[in-house]
């Protein structure tokens, strides 16, 4: 009985110890994977006579965001927060419907609907490109908000209906049932009953479409030239214009990492399902 | 016969909720892919207005294709970038994964932690690494310089340059296949992983031959959803080399973008975004085909 207790007590410790080593082991790896994000973070804040040094110790400065805020990038800014904003809430107005039905009524072409929508999502960018490049030089889109809010919809409008049809699916449809019962239309009930149960999962389909719209280089670095160009195009602006400037440049990164950081780690758990769109089953 | 009815009525419903995203998905893919492989067909060239619409020879992009050395080394060098950045993040994320496998707050704490290179803007990750490469403030460089072992730039030798692009790019990607590995893990049943250590097989036997065969199929489908994402490699290597030294970072894509964007070749540059989307439809067949295997076992 003794010897019992003992041995599984050592194999408690042995469980233990072996757990202290792999927390320490992860903040290990963590701080190393972080240092080239963190170090970008740091030179943003550094004086610029002391830009190249690595002493931990440096009076942090705000002068490279002030420099920034009298420049162009203010308004790249505000083009970037539109166009990622305007184009989240259109693919979520046209594909939520979409994404509703596709769970609700058995249509004999679900499956190649679904197939289209994966092919949008795997195309390469490229070939949207070049034709929305040709299109709206014609259209007189080139350069302009909607033209962009436009062109993010072919990743968020396939986003939303591959995200959202799983959550539907899940809503029992003896609530809704009721719902029409009770003489409820379809889309009352849709509106009243399931949309507020699949509340969180439309949350981070959205939050996940603004990461992706904000993100884009691609297309905003092709599509606009100097009146709509978001914040990820103006940095590159000013790099061709004033060279390498590093202060500045760190600064103007870590303003348009920070709110996808910030949003990300809110709907980290939705991530996977977001970005795999389908490749992962629940 | 009013049910029937009833269910009719409400089909319609929802084919009217359906209707808009169709025709809109229409309109921004279905016409746009059209456009693009009529444009291939033809030698459009912004600066000879004659070019468009002229499909006298219409395979003839195709044809050049066929014997442009540039062309060929681009895909060569897309295998090449491909094939290592899929291996390094599987090897990567697994690895953290199974790390973060484990129920203690630090460990919480760290999946939020390692998912940042993910999610961060791509043109920034260039940045981050764009300064890790730049000799004279780079911590690496430095950090070399002081144990003894001075290296030269990575982007600016041929020889270094792609291997600089696989290491931001792994950076970037990791945490993708790190997820999906970890939401894989937690998957796993507890009881023969249970019975294989009382058996005693050591730690990796029980990995090798009882974890392993449950997370397989996750692992397989992380990687050719990366290896998709890699044929759209464009920011890293934008702000890193520019495709250079000379070609040696040239990946498809960068060329397709090249010959489209800064040569005016219009034609030439949708015919190798066809050939890009046909490349990556096979893929995706692929994955489809992989998915429903694994549906078919486990259901």
């Amino acid at each position: 009985m003794q010897k019992r207790a003992d041995r599984s007590a050592r194999a408690a410790r042995r469980t233990r110890n072996r757990l202290r080593l792999g927390d320490g082991a992860t903040l290990v790896l963590l701080a190393l994977m972080l240092f080239p994000f963190l170090w970008l973070v740091q030179m943003s804040f550094r004086p610029n006579a002391d830009i190249l040094g690595y002493e931990l110790a440096f009076t942090p400065t705000l002068a490279h965001y002030r420099a920034l805020w009298t420049g162009a990038f203010p308004g790249s800014f505000v083009n970037s927060l539109v166009t990622s904003t305007a184009s989240t809430a259109l693919a979520l107005l046209i594909g939520v419907p979409a994404a509703y039905s596709l769970s609700r009524a058995g249509f004999r072409s679900s499956r190649s609907i679904a197939l289209w929508i994966l092919a949008t999502r795997m195309a390469p960018p490229i070939a949207f490109t070049i034709p929305f490049f040709l299109a709206y030089r014609f259209l007189g889109l080139s350069d302009t908000r909607t033209g962009l809010i436009l062109i993010y919809l072919t990743f968020n409008l396939a986003l939303v209906i591959w995200m959202m049809k799983p959550y539907f699916d899940s809503v029992p449809r003896e609530l809704e049932e009721a719902a029409w019962i009770d003489g409820c239309g379809i889309w009352s009930a849709f509106w009243r009953v399931t949309l507020p149960l699949s509340s969180p999962g439309l949350a981070a389909t959205a939050v996940i479409c603004f990461i992706l719209s904000w993100n884009d280089f691609f297309y905003a670095l092709i599509l606009t030239r100097t009146q709509a160009s978001t914040a990820p195009v103006a940095i590159v602006n000013f790099i061709q214009y004033t060279g390498w400037e590093w202060g500045r440049i760190a600064a103007a990164g870590t303003l348009v990492m920070l709110p996808v950081v910030a949003f990300s780690i809110l709907v980290r758990n939705y991530l996977v399902r977001g970005l795999a769109a389908g490749g992962v089953k629940e | 016969m009013r049910f029937g009815d009833r269910t009719l009525r409400r089909d319609d419903a929802f084919r009217l909720g359906l209707a808009p995203a169709l025709i809109v998905l229409a309109v921004i893919t279905i016409g746009p892919a059209l456009f693009l492989v009529l444009t291939s067909l033809t030698p459009l060239n912004l600066t000879l207005p004659d070019t468009a619409w002229d499909f006298s020879t219409p395979l003839g992009n195709y044809l050049d294709l066929l014997d442009d050395p540039r062309f060929s080394r681009s895909v060569w060098v897309q295998v090449k970038l491909s094939v290592a950045t899929v291996a390094v993040q599987l090897l990567m994320g697994l690895g953290v994964a199974l790390l973060l496998n484990a129920d203690t707050p630090i460990r919480r704490f760290a999946r939020s932690g390692f998912l940042i290179p993910m999610v961060l803007p791509p043109i920034v990750v260039g940045i981050i690494w764009r300064v890790m490469y730049a000799v004279d403030i780079s911590p690496f460089h430095r950090f070399m310089d002081w144990i003894g072992l001075p290296v030269g730039s990575l982007i600016t030798n041929p020889d270094t340059a792609l291997m600089a692009i696989v290491i931001a790019e792994s950076w970037e990607w990791f945490p993708f296949t790190m997820l999906m590995a970890l939401a894989a893990l937690q998957m796993v049943p507890a009881a023969p992983v249970e019975a294989a250590r009382i058996d005693g097989a050591n730690d990796w036997q029980t990995f090798r031959y009882v974890i392993f065969p449950y997370i397989q199929q996750t692992m397989l489908v992380a990687g050719i959803f990366r290896l998709i994402d890699s044929i759209k490699a464009f920011p890293l290597i934008f702000v890193l080399t520019d495709g250079g030294p000379g070609d040696v970072t040239e990946v498809t894509n960068y060329y397709a973008y090249r010959q489209a964007f800064t040569f005016s070749l219009w034609g030439y540059g949708s015919a190798i975004a066809t050939l890009m989307v046909i490349g990556i439809f096979v893929l995706s067949w692929a994955i489809d085909r992989l998915t429903r295997a694994a549906d078919a076992e486990a259901g």
